[in-house]
């Protein structure tokens, strides 16, 4: 008699979506030894079933821009990015990595993370030890506890750290030096750096440049040598401030990509109204590039911007209220008081209009995690505006002084915010969907939940793309794009990253404030909606709202 | 030439845009002497840092300005 297949896990009467852009079909999925072992109507036993009637199997998806490289030392989950049905993050984008980093450099390299990730300073002090210089050793520091997969970047400004020192933030390197950066990331790639990450505007917390932006272009041609003797990845940020500076980066990655057979992205690229044909051209650029046999990957994010501001300094979003620039922009003890002036005040509300307010602001919400009460939290301006009995441009005033002035209000959608013109720029074929920024800015918004946004707003409401579309462009194609081995389909032999989730519900959910940071620090998060069940190398690391003690997650690189 | 200056460009448009941040930035427009026109993004400091060297309360103080004001006041 023959024996019966014994699996790990079944996954079992799904709809498979594969990840390869193919339609989804009833069937289950078998893993055995951190593998797919078999996808169809699969007969055996496994030691853990996994119903899955009514809900789509997919492979993982897969965030290729994201700051994780310091919680993951004391989250090794990257929460929430894990239960949003993310198996694999990329960290160390935007040229800061935690490694190769020297003892001594530790703490300029802290506040340049602290510039872009917002986190506090117990962060680095008390949620970890810094056990490593070398990249091999922050990998050994990562791999100790992590339950989703890192394929992660090394900084560009970081090696420029090691082997400049203090002048890498003043001036050139000489050629010496340049060769010394090229052998020590040749040693980080042989560690498992996926690639190399730059930036042209990023600045530290004095207002500095990082250092990679004090390369010439033979620096960073040097460096893409040494990428293309490992074929791996360039990331880059580009200046967001005009197209043409755009276009121009485009045609340089374009040079280096072919010139040493190496893939580069650039995050992000925006749609905005106030320049409409942005996003367009660049896009077109990269087309005729991708004609001549370059790959230039622009990484566009799902989500909209929204605008956020407290009175407790000057803001932009009153820019069309020439009173409130002038009376926002005084020294806090005379803000505060002609904000106390009723003649000032009335002067204000009536800029307004005669709904006091309520078309300009009633939509703003209190975002919460600062010194706003509880009640008010998550509650529009015109809500408040109703609880309090008074005008929404009053509300906001009063809020504000009763708080000193600590009280933080979000316009949502303000930027990359229309459906119909970022839907068929998502689905485009060289349109690479990232760009979540995952991890960072943490006390400013949520960068988690942008795949779970891409379902429910550009798959379900507009129906820009398909379901199985929508899986393929951040699994298979995420996976391709970087190089990433046998991930990002659901196939026989492929690494067991699984979703499970619900096509109907799948979503993110509303903004709040967390404390969960180190220190009692704060952030803003989102949770998943209609995600069920999450495996990571065969073992299930969340399900049914809860994350598992599972460690199964590996530097996949 | 004589003691005419140069001719620079100058600030025909303004608006308000989301920066990636989360921050309100914001976008002029530049009328360029040879007559083409061309956005350019600011951030929140820069922007503001702007308005207030150009003296503006409002977007519309920005106009006609000349686009050497975006530089540091020595
Ligand atoms: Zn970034």
């Amino acid at each position: 008699m023959r024996e019966m297949a014994m699996f790990d896990v079944i996954v079992r009467g799904g709809t498979v979506v594969d990840g390869t852009g193919a339609p989804g079909f009833a069937g289950d999925v078998a893993v055995k030894d951190g593998r797919i072992a078999a996808v169809g109507q699969v007969s055996g036993e496994a030691k853990r079933v996994v119903d899955a009637q009514g809900r789509v199997v997919a492979p993982g998806f897969i965030d290729p821009h994201t700051h994780f490289d310091v919680q993951l030392l004391w989250d090794g989950a990257a929460r929430p990015a894990l239960e949003h049905g993310v198996t694999c993050v990329v960290p160390g984008n935007c040229s800061l990595s935690l490694a190769p980093l020297k003892a001594s450099d530790r703490k300029a390299v802290v506040g340049m993370f602290q510039q872009i990730e917002e986190m506090p300073p117990e962060a680095f002090t008390t949620a970890f030890e810094w056990t490593w210089e070398d990249f091999a050793g922050y990998r050994s520091a990562l791999e100790k506890g992590l339950s989703i997969n890192v394929a992660p970047l090394v900084g560009h400004s970081v090696i420029r750290l090691w082997v400049m020192g203090p002048a890498s933030q003043e001036r050139a390197a000489f050629p010496d030096e340049i060769a010394a950066m090229q052998a020590l990331l040749r040693e980080c790639l042989e560690a498992g750096a996926v690639g190399l990450s730059t930036s042209f505007v990023d600045l530290d917390e004095h207002g500095r440049p990082v250092p990679s932006r004090y390369a010439q272009f033979e620096e960073l041609d040097a460096l893409c040598a040494v990428l293309g003797e490992f074929g791996r990845m360039l990331q880059v940020v580009p200046e967001f401030y005009a197209t043409d500076i755009t276009i121009a980066r485009i045609d340089q990655l374009a040079d280096l990509s072919i010139r040493h057979d190496i893939p580069t992205t650039f995050s992000p690229l925006f749609d905005t109204l106030a320049v409409p044909d942005n996003a367009e051209r660049a896009i077109a650029r990269v087309e005729e590039q991708f004609a001549r046999g370059a790959r230039v990957w622009p990484q566009m994010q799902t989500r909209p911007i929204d605008i956020s501001f407290s009175l407790l300094r000057p803001s932009l979003f009153f820019a069309r209220l020439p009173r409130w620039v002038r009376i926002l922009r005084q020294p806090l003890e005379q803000r505060v008081a002609a904000l106390n002036d009723p003649d000032t005040r009335a002067k204000m509300l009536a800029d307004l209009g005669s709904d006091g307010g309520e078309a300009m602001f009633g939509r703003l919400v209190a975002r919460g995690g600062d010194a706003c009460p509880p009640e008010y939290v998550g509650k529009t301006l015109s809500e408040i505006a109703g609880l309090r009995g008074q005008p929404a441009g009053l509300a906001l005033i009063e809020l504000s002084l009763e708080n000193g002035l600590d009280v933080a209000f979000l316009s949502a959608g303000q930027g990359h915010q229309s459906t119909d013109r970022i839907g068929p720029m998502l689905a485009h074929p060289l349109v690479h969907i990232g760009a979540s920024d995952g991890g960072a800015h943490l006390a400013s918004f949520s960068t988690y939940g942008d795949t779970g946004y891409l379902f429910s707003e550009f798959v379900r409401k507009a129906g820009a793309m398909s379901l199985e579309k929508a899986v393929a462009k951040i699994t298979s194609e995420t996976a391709d794009i970087w190089g990433l081995k046998d991930r990002g389909r659901l196939a026989t032999g492929q690494c067991a990253d699984i979703v499970v989730f619900d096509p109907d519900a799948i979503a993110r959910g509303d903004e709040l404030p967390a404390f969960d940071m180190p220190g009692d620090g704060m952030r803003y998060v989102r949770a998943a909606r209609g995600v069920d069940t999450v495996l990571v190398n065969g073992e299930v690391a969340y399900a049914a709202g809860a994350y598992t003690d599972s460690r199964s997650g590996v530097v996949c690189v | 030439m004589g003691e005419d200056a140069l001719e620079e460009a100058v600030i025909v448009g303004a608006d308000i845009v989301a920066g990636h941040d989360g921050t309100a930035e914001l976008v002029v427009r530049l009328l360029h002497p040879d007559g083409s026109e061309h956005p350019v993004l600011l951030d929140e400091d820069t922007g503001l840092k702007l308005m207030e060297a150009c003296g503006a309360s409002g977007l519309e103080d920005l106009y006609g300005q000349s686009w050497r004001r975006i530089l540091p006041q020595a």
